[in-house]
Formats: C-alpha cells, sequence, structure tokens
C-alpha cells in the first residue's frame, strides 16, 4: 500500500496519509462537493485498516475553517474510525488555535458524539 | 401445532421490532447529528458574517482617516484655512443632495471634499500664503495645484479617494470652459468638480485671507447671480438659493475663530 498526500488548496487542507500509521488533516476545508473531494482519503483509509494497519494509528486534524459539509464528512470519517477502534490502537488529536472558538466546539462534538474513540483536544 | 405457530410468527415479529429499533436508533442518531451540525454551522455563519462586517467599517474607517489626515496635512501648510475644508464638506453635501445624487454618494462627497486644495502642499510656501495679488507667473504656479492633486490621488482605486481625485482636479473648471487646467465645460466638468467649485468659492469669497478681506453677502450673491451659467452649473447656483438659510447656519456654526 502506498502513501498518499493531497496538496493544500484555497479551499481545502493539506492531507498526508502515511502506511506508518499517520492521518492528517491540516488547513480549511471549503471544498465544492466536499464527498468528493475526501473520497480518496476514506478510501485510503478503509483499505489500510482492511489490509495493513500499523501497530498504532495517530490523527491529526488541524481544520481552521470548514462547512457544514465538511463537519458532515468529519462525522462519518470517526464513523469509519470507529469500527475500527476495536481491533487497533488509535490516537486522535484535535488540534486548534485557543482564539479558534468554532473549531473547539467542533472537537467537543465530536468527543460527545464518538465515545469509543480517543479523541484529544489539543491547543496550538 | 397453533401454538408453535403463533410462537414463530411472534419472533417473527420480534425480530422486526429488533431490526425497527435498530433503523430508527440509526435515524434519530442521523437527524440529531445534522441538526447539530446545521445549528453549529448557522452559528460559525454568524459569526464570520459579524467578522466581515467588521472589516468593512475598518477599511471604510481607515479610508476616512486617511483623508482627514492629508486634509490636516493640506491645512497645515496653509495658514488662513481654519475650518474652510470642513465648510465646503457641508456645503458639498446640500448642494449634492438637492441636485439629486444618492445619500452614500452625498456622504462621500462630503467627506473627499476637503481634499480638493491638497495639491497646494507642493505650491512653495512664498507663493501659497503671499499677502498679495499673485503676479500672473506666480498664478501659473498656484493653478498647479488642482494637477498635482489630482496625480497624488489618482492611483487609488478606493472610491472615496477616487471622488477625492476628482474633486481636487476639477475644482476649478468652469460651467463655460474657461476654468483650468483642462478648460471643461458643462457636463464634462464631473457634478463632483461642478459642487466643490460654487462651495469653494462662496466659502473663499465669505472668508478673510491673507489677500483680501471678506466680501459682504450681497456682493457674492450677485457675483453669483451673474456668474450662473458662466463660471458656475445654473442649476447649482439655483439650489444654492433654494437652500441660502442653511447655507449661512454652517457658515456661522463652523465660523474660523
Amino acid at each position: 500500500m502506498e502513501n498518499l498526500t493531497i496538496e493544500e488548496t484555497k479551499y481545502t487542507p493539506k492531507i498526508t496519509l502515511d502506511t506508518k500509521g499517520i492521518i492528517s488533516l491540516v488547513g480549511k476545508s471549503y471544498p465544492e462537493n466536499t464527498f468528493e473531494f475526501y473520497t480518496p482519503m476514506m478510501k485510503w483509509i478503509e483499505d489500510y485498516f482492511e489490509n495493513s494497519p500499523a501497530k498504532k494509528t495517530v490523527i491529526n486534524m488541524e481544520i481552521i475553517y470548514f462547512n457544514s459539509s465538511s463537519s458532515k464528512l468529519f462525522f462519518d470519517f470517526f464513523d469509519m474510525i470507529e469500527e475500527n477502534a476495536d481491533n487497533n490502537d488509535i490516537d486522535i488529536n484535535w488540534i486548534y488555535d485557543e482564539e479558534n472558538e468554532s473549531a473547539e466546539e467542533a472537537g467537543e462534538d465530536f468527543i460527545e458524539d464518538f465515545e469509543e474513540l480517543n479523541i484529544k483536544l489539543v491547543t496550538k | 401445532m397453533l401454538e408453535s405457530h403463533e410462537n414463530k410468527l411472534i419472533s417473527e415479529i420480534e425480530d422486526l421490532q429488533k431490526d425497527f429499533v435498530k433503523i430508527t436508533d440509526k435515524f434519530v442518531k442521523e437527524i440529531t447529528r445534522q441538526d447539530k451540525i446545521m445549528s453549529r454551522s448557522d452559528k460559525r455563519q454568524q459569526k464570520e458574517y459579524d467578522e466581515l462586517m467588521a472589516l468593512k467599517i475598518e477599511i471604510e474607517e481607515t479610508q476616512k482617516e486617511i483623508i482627514f489626515t492629508m486634509g490636516a496635512v493640506g491645512e497645515s501648510r496653509s495658514k488662513e484655512t481654519g475650518n474652510h475644508v470642513k465648510r465646503v464638506a457641508e456645503y458639498s453635501y446640500i448642494l449634492a443632495k438637492d441636485y439629486g445624487l444618492d445619500l452614500a454618494e452625498c456622504e462621500m462627497l462630503k467627506q473627499a471634499s476637503p481634499m480638493h486644495d491638497i495639491g497646494k502642499i507642493a505650491i512653495p510656501d512664498s507663493i501659497l500664503n503671499k499677502p498679495a495679488r499673485f503676479t500672473p507667473e506666480e498664478f501659473e504656479v498656484m493653478k498647479k495645484h488642482a494637477q498635482l492633486g489630482y496625480d497624488m490621488l489618482k492611483h487609488s482605486q478606493r472610491p472615496l479617494l477616487k471622488t477625492a481625485s476628482i474633486v481636487a482636479y476639477e475644482h476649478h473648471e468652469k460651467w463655460d470652459g474657461t476654468g483650468y487646467p483642462n478648460g471643461l465645460s458643462r457636463d464634462e466638468i464631473h457634478i463632483y468638480g461642478r459642487i466643490t467649485a460654487l462651495a469653494d468659492v462662496f466659502d473663499a469669497l465669505g472668508s478673510d485671507r491673507v489677500y483680501k478681506e471678506a466680501w459682504d453677502d450681497e456682493k457674492i450673491f450677485k457675483l453669483f447671480r451673474d456668474e450662473r451659467g458662466k463660471h458656475f452649473d445654473p442649476k447649482l447656483i439655483d439650489i444654492f438659493f433654494e437652500n441660502l438659510d442653511e447655507f449661512l447656519m454652517i457658515r456661522d456654526r463652523l465660523k474660523d475663530i
């Protein structure tokens, strides 16, 4: 399985998917077609857990601004992670700037909805 | 036999119930999630809107401050101006409003008109503050302030500064084409230029200057009537006389001390 990197654009985050067990999203998320944009990432993660998950997986999410369909997609994303949480060691860091109240609240929402996941709020 | 048939039906229904509960649970979860996403999103959008509006105000205020500061720079070069630019601003507003410009434009002209003489900062002190009539050569130098002011402001794409550049450029043009710097006539002269021309002259004539004393009102009114359709846009002269009381009140309220 190969690593996958999607470079940052004006409206989309940088996505780094590393078979060594690193999944990272950094930037803004205002894609024109959110679900289409994230399809390669979702597919990669599905394959990763199915075929060759690392001993430990670390997910770093640092999303500064995002639209509502991105927030829906992040719920789907965490659903997928949760399905694999029983058989894998997964740490999730939701990283945000202290002054970014929206990002903090989104992180709290995810923690509330995904009790089985180990989501940590990390301020920069 | 009958009993077991019943039992089977019950167990099937119970299975259905379980499935139904599972599915409805999933629906409830999805709907709850969707609601949360929507309300968070609304809240974020409102915040972003607030931020945008704050930025818009910040930009507008910055433009006003630039204009005001440049006006103050201009005034500091020349001792006699005093409240001149403030009065010209107020007069311009009345003329613009009754001419039929929309209120946002009137407000912009009011803020930009204090810049009409900004080009004078490039005129030597010896000419600018000369306590006597200019020689023809000195007058030629003095006249350059219109072009100079325009050159200072013309590069800006900001509406307020663009308005200021028009005012600086055209406030010495005359209705009949005998003004400067370009000898434009009638509506070749931008309405901002025509308005500021009248406001500027009315104020200049009614004020003491180093080279002259203030004219009395009757003399000013006579000149305005004579220059209707010559120096000044006739429609603006009519508006001036229709609103004379208001002009005199402004002059009194903002008089030089």
